[in-house]
């Protein structure tokens, strides 16, 4: 069973349901999240080659290039996070008849929370 | 109506896509129309039925891209713009179109024991409780392994339908295989199998039970 099958299975979305979908974009997030850390880490250690280039790196970031990559990198891992907590009450064999309802909530909250995320970032943080 | 009908063939190690043009009533079964394909069009079309009213589970394919029993599925209401694709069943090994081999599932029954009857517990009155026994409705499709991510890539995976039976048996004692990855532990909740059971097992409730009384001693782990 090769990488190319995994995702072929994973990422089958083609007439799913919403919990199969759900389970896809959790995996896809995880591992958009993976590569998220290892970008972190090269970046940070761009320190090793003085305070400028770690500034100048920065730099890169900071204008509207920045908030659209802070925002998905936000919403990435609110939907993690929301679809994480549904899958850990019903894997670990709770609310098993209301699932659906439960991944509607999360789903509400995840778009609720990237929403005031997004308004933090645009007109907070910048 | 005339449809469009692409099966996915595969002869001698070879994958091929054949499109074949029928005449048919909207309310025919895929199967119908398949089983005319093979006596007017190609004799040489493999695929598998028994019962044609959805009890026996042989006819478990993949019809424009979803699992179905193709003998209890009109094929009016799966064509797109008239077209309808046939692969076979995700997840086993493919015999000859739409044939697959099972016995990846059949072949695990011998690592456990599931009852052959399912216990329920009958309230009369809300008083009185009765236990009683019940057949399985699991048909041992396969639907729900070809449409579980996690049995499509992790072949040692015990699968929906056995984790379902054993944790239906209402057995207090299950073999140290079922608390493994390749048991209850292997389920993600992706929950494909329950949306496309054709009888309504709800196979990933069924093994999340079974891992919340795993998990709580109400089942002890043997072996």
């Amino acid at each position: 069973m090769g990488l190319r099958d995994a995702f072929t299975s994973w990422f089958r979305i083609k007439g799913r349901s919403l919990e199969h979908v759900s389970f896809a974009i959790r995996r896809l997030t995880g591992i958009i999240m993976a590569f998220y850390l290892l970008g972190h880490l090269v970046d940070i250690t761009t320190l090793l080659a003085g305070p400028e280039a770690y500034s100048q790196l920065l730099n890169l970031f900071a204008g509207p290039m920045g908030v659209v990559i802070d925002s998905f990198l936000w919403a990435v891992l609110v939907i993690h996070g929301t679809l994480g907590i549904y899958s850990a009450i019903v894997e670990m064999g709770f609310l098993l008849e209301h699932r659906r309802k439960l991944l509607v909530i999360a789903w509400i909250c995840a778009l609720l929370f990237i929403l005031l995320g997004v308004e933090v970032i645009i007109n907070v943080l910048r | 109506m005339r449809y469009k009908v692409v099966i996915r063939r595969y002869k001698d190690g070879r994958i091929s896509f054949d499109t074949f043009e029928v005449e048919a009533n909207p309310s025919e079964s895929v199967l119908d129309v398949v089983e005319r394909i093979s006596i007017e069009k190609d004799k040489t079309l493999v695929f598998e039925h028994a019962c044609h009213h959805g009890v026996c589970g042989a006819c478990g394919m993949v019809i424009n891209g979803v699992e179905r029993l193709a003998c209890i599925t009109r094929i009016g209401d799966v064509a797109r713009n008239g077209v309808v694709v046939l692969e076979p069943l995700r997840g086993f090994k493919v015999i000859s179109d739409l044939a697959v081999d099972k016995s990846r599932m059949f072949g695990r029954y011998r690592h456990v024991a599931p009852s052959t009857l399912e216990k329920l517990e009958l309230r009369l009155n809300n008083a009185v409780s009765i236990p009683r026994e019940k057949l399985y409705d699991c048909l041992e499709c396969g639907i729900c392994y070809s449409a579980c991510p996690i049995a499509n890539t992790f072949p040692e995976y015990l699968g929906p339908s056995l984790l379902a039976l054993i944790s239906r048996s209402g057995n207090e004692r299950v073999p140290r295989v079922v608390d493994s990855r390749r048991g209850v532990w292997g389920c993600h909740a992706a929950f494909e199998c329950s949306v496309r059971c054709p009888v309504n097992f709800k196979p990933g409730e069924s093994i999340l039970k079974l891992r919340r009384n795993i998990i709580s001693g109400r089942v002890r782990v043997e072996g």
